[in-house]
């Protein structure tokens, strides 16, 4: 599930694992799919600077911070700027998050209640942090053809929930790049057909000897004007980092 | 002229017989005045209550609120703007309120709570928030004193049902408790001895005292002096964060609200929210709450209030309450109706009877030449001062019983009442002063007595002068 | 002999006793039939609640009302059930598990509360099985490897799960049901247009229609678009006895409608095998005991000793858990009494007027018949048995027209449909079903002859005043 890429991407996760041999075209959309997904899962820990920006139709607020994050389950992140944001941590321990806020002095599990909630008031859910869906077993694929996203070659691949899988997207329409492997762009419709969510990705760039985007917008259909955009500031790849560390007493303690 | 002075003769001839008729429309016009009078009187105090309580006759919001009601539709609090709408003759204060969601923590526990920021002297004011603050709580300590005090054993057996329960008022806990009016006398001195609670209302010098509800406080298991995190998202997507002191807890009838509710200093909320100078509504509390002044008043604001602000009248903030007021409206009017039916009946048969006992009479008029014609008319004319010797006569009645109703109502006893004053609503029966509806009501009458009329004068033009001398 | 006469004389004058007739006829019809209908709205209120939420006497764990804490449960629920059991007058009990959560799909969440139920046992106790919308599944009675769930209407279409959309079939039907096609092509601008509830689509249809269409049309074009996506997804997220974050993908088997909005809104039900699964709270746990007794009335007399022989637990009645649904019959009490008594009074005094004013006209006769010998008390007789006859008489009209008009009205009911969104606010039927016992119409028809028959003693004794000499020369 894209969404999920770009969590992991702030959560800085990446891994390029896989070179694709030149005759690419000769691979089942599952395996597309599933390539683009080990690309961004297979990173064993990583690091991140990032700024992610809420635009509205009459205002828009930035937020920059820190995560760090292992495997798929652990991440903790630390927001540095704005002033009144800054200082608080939250941390990701497989399907459970906690926040922590210096303001209060206080560590609150977040309830079910707070999971349909954007993160950080982005479009961004809570829930779309924690929920473990397969974007490879919990759908099935077919490539619908190619087009070009930012005059990149890409597959257009139709990803369809299965009737057993705990997801709400009814079905995700994907354009993965095909030289990078990389999901361009990606819309998400519910079980009636209308689309919920558009999310672009775009500004590929190297880091840390990676070519990645470092721009990802994130729009919702519904409301006219509304955008979150995320923009890679920074990335480390392999970085060292114990399961210890992503522990309630490193929330407080983190710089 | 003629004609009139011999309907008036003929009127104070047979004073009886006038004087039964005209009581005949005394009853109709009395009885169709002190229902009615009753009925609107009702329902304008339930509904009295409810509005004021809460979403007041008129607020002013952001223009998108209404829609959805969601902090970010705030507005700005210009202190121009609210010196001009208090200077309107009709509004006698503005109550500015800040009203968002927030996640409450206390240990382990979270709950999702509404917080509403208010002035705390306005609020007072305007819906009476102390009246709420908890005055008893059955406690186990106080559960125990009570089981080894002299109350009466009935009560004592319900104690443990209510334990842990709280009130605000005495009348809610009499009523739990099995204690009759009687009693209470002697028990309830011994019940503020044993299981008074100690409370106490907002203040802005202690910014971070909230209020909460009793079932929060039960929930998250926090009493006064503890606690309790607010957390949540701010204006334009801040984080709002922050800990409170528990000054007091209040109870509001509504179980649901009861235990998600936060009321705190209305600075407080904005702190927390990074609203400042912001408010989500500004509720106007009016001198002259008849609904022609309160549309006059909201015409008025319009013109003074500018986008994106705009004026609500409660009609439009709670289309609910109107909807379920429009259907009682209906079936008072119905009652109304079928009292009507049966008044008409009793205008009907006197009339008849009266046309009946002077069917010689009217023969012996018509032998000697007088027409037809005239003799209705004549006829007309008596029964019109009759009937307007019993309007008059009816309403005057009726004046005294209507305005006692209103001055002293009418009170509810027993459970019901109880259940009144939960609901922060009085439980009387007051009827409404004389307005519009005493012209209407005595309209409907004189479309009885024109039917009366009709009859009879049909009855004239059918009479047989011989059969009719032969009565 | 006097009874004789005084019957005669009824029918003598036919236009008068008519009158009177009608007048008495017409208080009972009127002090009846709308007593039905108030009492009926709240009968059925009653009805509901006791049906389709609440059954007769519940007992939960002392903590868990105020904590809804999952591990608030009752122990030992197997003896608890059968001390419940061996009560005298308990027909029947299941258990429930109740979990807070919240519901959601792609576009919306709510906070519900989800009810693990005994399936088969629930069908017994509670009539919610017969309120599943037509069309949108069963009470759980598909074979399904999913996890199935029940919903409320109001939920769904808070979830999104209900919309109005108005497809070609749609219009079809509306076509057929002879709604002019004029209107039909008004609507064309939003045709397969996706309407995620009633207000989005009642401003859409004002935009497209006059006040005039809408009122007529608009409920059967509302009817015609609501849709529902069958085996619709949903996710219940919920915390486990561990305190974990859990939940599942679940598929709605069903919609019900009731006409409780709170209710609808708020209460899922599962079956409890999927939630044990998922919470991992072990067999035969329950958080709820939920007895039926054999009827209503025993509800009081058996709710002390429940909780005599359930010490540990708290025992309560449906009307202690919603005391204001056993207020409202009280009050409705109230109400009948004071506009009873406002009737009555009226009445009486049409009577006393009407009657006065015959004994004026029968003057002359009465002077006749006291002059030929008849002595007062026998006139007073004959004019009192009058008033019984005519009272009675009409008595019988009104109970009759009431009688007919009930049964009439009770079939098809009185649709107050322009109320019913505030009316279902609070769990009221806007479509009302007159009903009423056997002692309210015997009471209401007796104390209505009565009042006749009191009101003619005035005019009764006036008659015996009258001078016989005067009264012959009377014109």
């Amino acid at each position: 599930m894209i969404s999920k890429k770009s969590i992991l991407l702030m959560q800085g996760f990446f891994m390029l694992l896989i070179w694709l041999p030149a005759g690419a075209q000769q691979l089942s959309a599952t395996e597309i799919v599933k390539k683009t997904d080990d690309k961004f899962k297979g990173e064993q820990s990583g690091y991140s600077v990032m700024t992610m920006t809420i635009v509205r139709p009459s205002w828009q607020r930035s937020v920059e911070f820190k995560s760090w994050s292992k495997d798929n389950d652990y991440a903790l992140t630390l927001i540095t700027a704005p002033a009144r944001e800054k200082g608080q941590t939250f941390l990701k321990r497989k399907t459970e998050m906690w926040s922590w806020n210096p303001a209060i002095n206080r560590l609150v599990k977040l309830p079910p209640s707070m999971m349909s909630q954007g993160w950080m008031g982005s479009d961004y859910t809570n829930d779309d942090i924690l929920r473990e869906s397969s974007v490879v077993d919990d759908y099935t694929h077919s490539i619908e053809g190619s087009e070009t996203v930012d005059g990149r070659d890409c597959w257009k691949i139709k990803l369809l929930a299965k009737d057993d899988a705990d997801v709400l997207w009814g079905y995700q329409v994907w354009w993965i790049d095909k030289k990078e492997f990389i999901t361009l762009k990606a819309e998400l419709y519910d079980e009636d057909g209308y689309l919920v969510r558009t999310e672009k990705a775009s500004e590929l760039k190297i880091m840390d000897g990676r070519n990645i985007p470092t721009l990802i917008e994130l729009v919702p259909a519904e409301n006219e004007g509304y955008k979150t955009i995320l923009r890679i500031i920074e990335i480390k790849f392999n970085i060292k980092v114990e399961e210890s560390f992503f522990s309630q007493q490193n929330m407080k303690t983190i710089r | 002229m003629k004609d009139f002075q011999l309907a008036w003769r003929n009127i104070w001839r047979n004073k009886r017989r006038t004087l039964i008729t005209a009581a005949s429309i005394f009853f109709a016009v009395f009885f169709a005045l002190v229902m009615r009078s009753f009925q609107l009187g009702t329902y304008d105090s339930m509904y009295q209550n409810v509005i004021e309580s809460y979403t007041g006759y008129i607020q002013i919001q952001h223009q998108d609120y209404i829609e959805e009601p969601i902090l970010d539709n705030c507005f700005v609090a210009d202190p121009e703007m609210i010196k001009k709408v208090e200077s309107d003759p009709n509004v006698a204060d503005v109550v500015p309120r800040l009203e968002s969601y927030a996640l409450a923590a206390s240990g382990s526990r979270t709950q999702g709570v509404m917080v509403l920021g208010v002035d705390p002297e306005k609020e007072e004011k305007l819906s009476g928030m102390k009246e709420r603050l908890v005055k008893f709580k059955l406690t186990d300590t106080a559960i125990g004193s009570l089981k080894l005090s002299d109350i009466p054993d009935r009560t004592k057996r319900l104690l443990d049902l209510f334990r842990n329960e709280a009130y605000s008022s005495t009348g809610r806990m009499m009523l739990d408790l099995g204690i009759s009016t009687e009693d209470s006398a002697d028990v309830l001195p011994v019940l503020r001895r044993y299981a008074s609670f100690t409370n106490e209302y907002l203040s802005g010098s202690v910014p971070e005292g909230v209020l909460i509800g009793s079932g929060l406080s039960a929930f998250l298991k926090i009493n006064v002096g503890d606690t309790l995190v607010l957390m949540g998202q701010g204006y334009h997507a801040t984080s709002a964060a922050g800990n409170f002191i528990v000054a007091g807890i209040i109870k509001l009838p509504t179980p649901d609200i009861d235990k998600r509710i936060v009321y705190m200093p209305l600075e407080t909320a904005r702190d927390l929210y990074a609203a400042h100078g912001l408010a989500t509504s500004a509720v106007l509390s009016m001198r002259d709450i008849n609904d022609k002044a309160i549309n006059a008043t909201a015409n008025r604001l319009r013109s003074l209030v500018s986008l994106p602000l705009a004026v609500r009248t409660w009609q439009e903030i709670n289309a609910l309450l109107l909807n379920q007021m429009e259907a009682d409206n209906r079936s008072g009017m119905i009652m109304i109706g079928i009292l009507y039916l049966v008044i008409a009946f009793g205008v009907f048969g006197t009339v008849l009877m009266m046309m009946a006992e002077r069917r010689r009479e009217f023969g012996m008029l018509v032998s000697i030449g007088m027409q037809k014609r005239k003799l209705a008319k004549v006829v007309t004319i008596e029964m019109l001062l009759m009937g307007l010797l019993g309007v008059i006569s009816g309403i005057i009645a009726s004046l005294p019983l209507v305005i006692y109703g209103h001055v002293r109502p009418l009170r509810f006893t027993g459970e019901f009442a109880r259940m009144y004053e939960d609901y922060g609503m009085e439980p009387i029966m007051p009827t409404l002063l004389p307005d519009t509806y005493y012209l209407w009501q005595t309209v409907v009458v004189m479309i009885i007595i024109s039917i009366a009329i009709i009859f009879s004068i049909r009855k004239i033009f059918r009479i047989n002068v011989i059969n009719s001398l032969k009565a | 002999m006097i009874i004789q006469i005084a019957w005669k004389n009824v029918w003598r004058n036919k236009t008068r006793s008519l009158i009177v007739i009608l007048s008495v006829a017409v208080g009972v019809f009127a002090g009846v039939f709308a007593m039905a209908a108030m009492n009926s709205s709240v009968v059925q209120r009653i009805d509901a609640a006791v049906n389709e939420e609440l059954s007769h006497i519940q007992v939960n764990n002392r903590e868990f009302r105020s904590s809804s804490d999952i591990r608030d449960l009752i122990q030992g629920f197997n003896e608890v059930d059968s001390l419940m059991r061996s009560l005298p007058g308990v027909n029947s009990t299941t258990g429930r598990i109740i979990i807070r959560g919240i519901a959601s799909t792609s576009a919306k969440s709510a906070g519900v509360e989800i009810n693990g139920i005994d399936v088969e046992k629930e069908k017994e106790m509670f009539s919610l099985h017969k309120k599943v919308i037509p069309g949108t599944g069963s009470y759980f009675e598909s074979e399904t490897k999913f996890n199935s769930v029940l919903i409320g209407e109001k939920l769904a279409k808070e979830l999104n799960i209900i919309r109005y959309i108005l497809t070609p079939e749609a219009v079809a039907h509306l076509d057929s049901l002879k709604i002019p096609s004029v209107v039909l092509s008004k609507l064309d601008p939003v045709y397969g247009e996706r309407f995620t509830s009633d207000k989005k689509f009642n401003r859409e249809l004002e935009k497209l229609l006059t006040p005039n269409e809408i009122k007529k049309y608009s409920i059967q074009i509302k009817e015609a678009a609501w849709s529902y996506r069958e085996g619709a997804k949903l996710i219940l997220t919920f915390l486990d006895k561990d305190n974990n974050q859990t939940g599942a993908g679940f598929r709605v088997c069903g919609i019900f409608r009731t006409n409780n909005d709170m209710f609808e809104g708020m209460s899922v039900f599962v079956p409890a095998g999927e939630l044990r699964a998922l919470t991992g709270m072990e067999e035969g746990t329950w958080h709820r005991l939920i007895a039926r007794l054999d009827n209503n009335d025993l509800t009081d007399e058996l709710t002390e000793p429940a909780r005599k022989a359930i010490p540990s637990y708290e025992v309560l009645n449906w009307k202690e858990i919603q005391p204001d649904l056993a207020m409202i019959a009280d009050f409705m009490g109230q109400i009948y009494g004071i506009f009873m008594a406002i009737i009555l009074a009226a009445l009486a005094f049409g009577i006393v007027n009407t009657m006065l004013m015959a004994v004026l006209e029968r003057t002359k006769e009465l002077g006749m018949l006291t002059a030929i010998g008849m002595n007062r008390k026998k006139i007073f007789s004959m004019i009192m048995f009058e008033s019984i006859f005519l009272s009675i008489v009409g008595g019988f009209a009104g109970m009759g027209i009431a009688g007919a008009v009930i049964a009439l009205t009770a079939k098809n009911g009185i649709n107050l449909m322009k109320y019913s969104e505030g009316m279902e606010a609070f769990g009221y039927s806007a479509h009302l079903f007159p009903t009423i016992d056997a002692q309210f119409f015997i009471t209401t028809t007796i104390l209505i002859v009565l009042t006749g028959i009191l009101s003619s003693v005035y005019p009764a004794r006036k008659a015996l005043k009258l001078n016989p000499i005067e009264a012959i020369r009377t014109e």
